[in-house]
């Protein structure tokens, strides 16, 4: 009913002073919501890129082959038929890719480094060129054999350039060293922690360096048009996979790297696969999300209880000072629902109005954060992967951040909004005399 | 005396009470506020109950305006017995069938003279807007009201405050009209025009009206009177 809706309105109005106090401190706790969430969402953003163009897809099937039950190398065989039956299965990939995956030892005249070496086909992956951003030589330079990419911090490190070569040393699966030769064709800038420890290398190199069949890679990649949609597609992946005949490992949240020395240990030969989402494979960086998420949750857990207590005794007050008021309307004819309506309509309107509000300022607040291009810490650069603060505003969270608050305040507002409506309608005839 | 069972319910006779008694509870103490007490309203009476403060007036009104319920006794109203009644029948039979108008005015402040007059019929439904707002503009040129439309209770007199009042109390053209001490907090003047006006609108509609007063100058304009002393219809 149109005309209760006026009521609260003009009730809102008529009060000013209360409304603009509890009004602005509901949008402020709603700005507050809203430049959180964007930092979070911000962060992983920028991880989430770093991290997909190094180390992961935002799903991946890897695994490991052990020849005897005390060997075990991160390869995926025969994988050909996979990434086949895996473009089949996820329609929602954007891109399918298979890496190789090493480690080893760098060296240079002067120095050594411990690297990740990922074996790419530079020609299958144009995402790459898009986001490494080249400080020196030609990307393209991939295609060759026995070629490298490092990042700017390691060519520092190693006092490399490119055309320099470098050695590339590392322990095969039947315990050997072996090396080879590598020559510098490009150096991207930093891209954080992961960029440290890992280098990029043409997948017949890495095959080389490992005495690897060509029907074997490192791992399957999929980037999917969604990254949100992530652990679903790990799981359609688990199970169809299993149904394949494949065998799995058991899903743990940890890089594969992490999970060499279990597997050695374990009793069984032959191939296994292993299907992981990006969060586990950088789970040693995604704690800073669950943490940054946490503190969130708690703040505007408490700001809002705070709020929740202040409509509440706004409307408390509302309703005693209206006493008479809601037994006159009880009295000529109006239901307790409406009544009911009539207060939810008070603190529905003050919530909505007031998280609308700061659901704008907040998204406002957000690009001048990033328009200011504040400047992380080093230590905070290496972890979150960016020399900047990146704020990014997900539509979705915000209007989620508005109706939560929104909700959370009517939910509240039902207990004295139910009291005003079990007044009794005799309360209107007191008077004295 | 019982009356015969075979005499219909009378068309005639709005309210009936009948041997209806009302207690208050304050903790242990019960405060006796009407005794035994019986009385018959008929359509298009224009009735006062007299009596002095504490004389039970106020809760005479709330049984009848079904606001409240008898502790022991029958109340009927308009062919319903209220003590059977849940709220939402008591709620529908206030808005259909009674119209009040309280000592303090009691209108809306936030909204205007015709919305406050318009409320009932909105809480009614089913009538457009068009009829509604004739008929609310009708009832404020009847009132002496008709430049006032648009103004809030805070910007009006208190004589112009208990017309829109009254207005708004005969809106839904209701079977009965009560009136709790209408006059009280008005200067005799304006109350003698207040009075004047229910009455010409009691003759003009054959509305029924019921009000309450301790005032001499607004008793005479009764048709009857009702007074009460303790609790008790005298003699
Ligand atoms: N809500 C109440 N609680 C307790 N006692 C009440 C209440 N309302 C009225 N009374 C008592 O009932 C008696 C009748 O009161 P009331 O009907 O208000 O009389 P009047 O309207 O004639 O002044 C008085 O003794 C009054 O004190
Ligand atoms: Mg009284």
């Amino acid at each position: 009913m149109s005309r209760l809706l006026l009521i609260a309105a003009r009730n809102l109005l008529q009060h000013r002073g209360r409304t603009l106090m509890l009004g602005s401190a509901i949008a402020l706790v709603t700005l507050l919501l809203v430049l959180l969430t964007s930092v979070s969402r911000g962060v992983q953003d920028t991880m989430l890129r770093a991290a997909t163009t190094i180390a992961t897809g935002h799903v991946n099937i890897a695994g490991f082959y052990k020849i005897t039950s005390g060997q075990a190398a991160p390869v995926v065989t025969r994988y050909e038929p996979l990434v086949k039956w895996v473009r089949q299965e996820v329609p929602e990939a954007r891109l399918v890719v298979d890496r190789l995956r090493g480690w080893g030892k760098l060296i240079s005249p002067t120095a050594s480094v411990q690297v990740g070496v990922r074996g790419v086909d530079i020609d299958a992956e144009p995402e790459l060129a898009r986001v490494l951003s080249i400080v020196q030589g030609d990307l393209r330079g991939l295609r060759r054999p026995n070629t490298a990419l490092l990042f700017a911090k390691q060519a520092e490190k190693l006092a490399v350039r490119v055309g320099d070569t470098l050695t590339l040393s590392a322990p095969t699966v039947r315990g050997a060293n072996n090396a080879v030769d590598v020559e510098v064709v490009a150096i991207a800038r930093n891209l954080g922690l992961l960029s440290q420890f890992n280098i990029f290398a043409p997948k017949q190199t890495v095959r080389e360096i490992y005495l690897l069949k060509r029907d074997t890679t490192g791992a399957i990649q999929l980037l999917l048009r969604d990254p949100s949609r992530a652990a679903g597609v790990a799981e359609r992946l688990r199970a169809g996979l299993t149904r394949q005949g494949y065998r799995l490992l058991d899903a743990q949240a940890e890089p594969f790297w992490m999970k060499i020395p279990i597997v050695t240990r374990e009793d069984w030969t032959g191939q296994k696969l292993d299907v992981t989402t990006w969060r586990d494979e950088l789970a040693m960086l995604t704690w800073i999300l669950t943490a940054f998420d946490t503190v969130t949750v708690v703040v505007v857990g408490i700001l809002l209880v705070i709020i929740v207590i202040g409509v509440m005794n706004a409307l408390w007050i509302s309703i005693r000072e209206r006493t008479r008021e809601i037994g006159t309307l009880r009295a000529i004819g109006m239901g307790r629902g409406r009544v009911l309506l009539m207060f939810m309509l008070e603190s529905g309107l003050l919530a909505l109005g007031a998280t609308t509000i700061g659901a704008l300022l907040g998204v406002a607040g957000a690009h001048l954060l990033n328009a200011a291009r504040i400047e992380l810490s080093p230590g905070f650069a290496i972890f979150l992967m960016s020399d900047t603060l990146q704020l990014a505003v997900w539509p979705r969270a915000v209007v989620g951040a508005a109706a939560l608050i929104s909700g959370v305040i009517t939910c509240f507002a039902l207990y004295p909004a139910y009291r005003a409506a079990r007044l009794r309608p005799v309360l209107a005839l007191h008077d004295v005399g | 005396m019982p009356e015969p069972l075979s005499e219909p319910p009378s068309a005639e006779r709005i309210v009936q009470l009948e041997g209806v008694r009302k207690d208050y509870r304050l903790g242990a103490v019960v405060v006796p506020a009407l005794r035994a007490l019986d009385l018959t309203i008929s359509r298009g009476e224009f009735s006062a109950i007299a009596g002095p403060s504490g004389s039970g007036k106020t809760t005479l009104l709330n049984l009848i305006g079904c606001v409240d319920v008898a502790t022991a006794g029958r109340v009927t109203v308009a062919g319903q017995e209220t003590g059977q009644l849940s709220d939402r029948a008591l709620t529908r039979l206030r808005l259909f069938q009674i119209g009040f108008i309280f000592q303090s005015f009691n209108l809306v402040p936030v909204l205007t003279a015709l919305q406050n007059i318009e409320f009932p019929l909105l809480l009614q439904g089913g009538i457009g807007r068009a009829e509604r707002h004739e008929r609310v503009r009708a009832l404020l040129a009847r009132v002496g009201l008709g430049d006032h439309a648009e103004h809030r209770p805070g910007e009006l007199s208190g004589g112009q405050r208990q017309r829109v009042a009254i207005a708004r109390a005969l809106v839904t053209r209701p079977a009965l009209v009560l009136a709790d001490e209408p006059t009280a907090n008005l200067d005799s003047k304006t109350g003698g025009t207040i009075i004047e006006l229910m009455q010409q609108l009691n003759e003009q509609d054959g509305t029924t009206f019921l009000f309450s007063t301790h005032d001499q100058q607004v008793i005479k304009h009764a048709h009857r009177v009702i007074r009460l002393v303790d609790g008790q219809i005298a003699a």
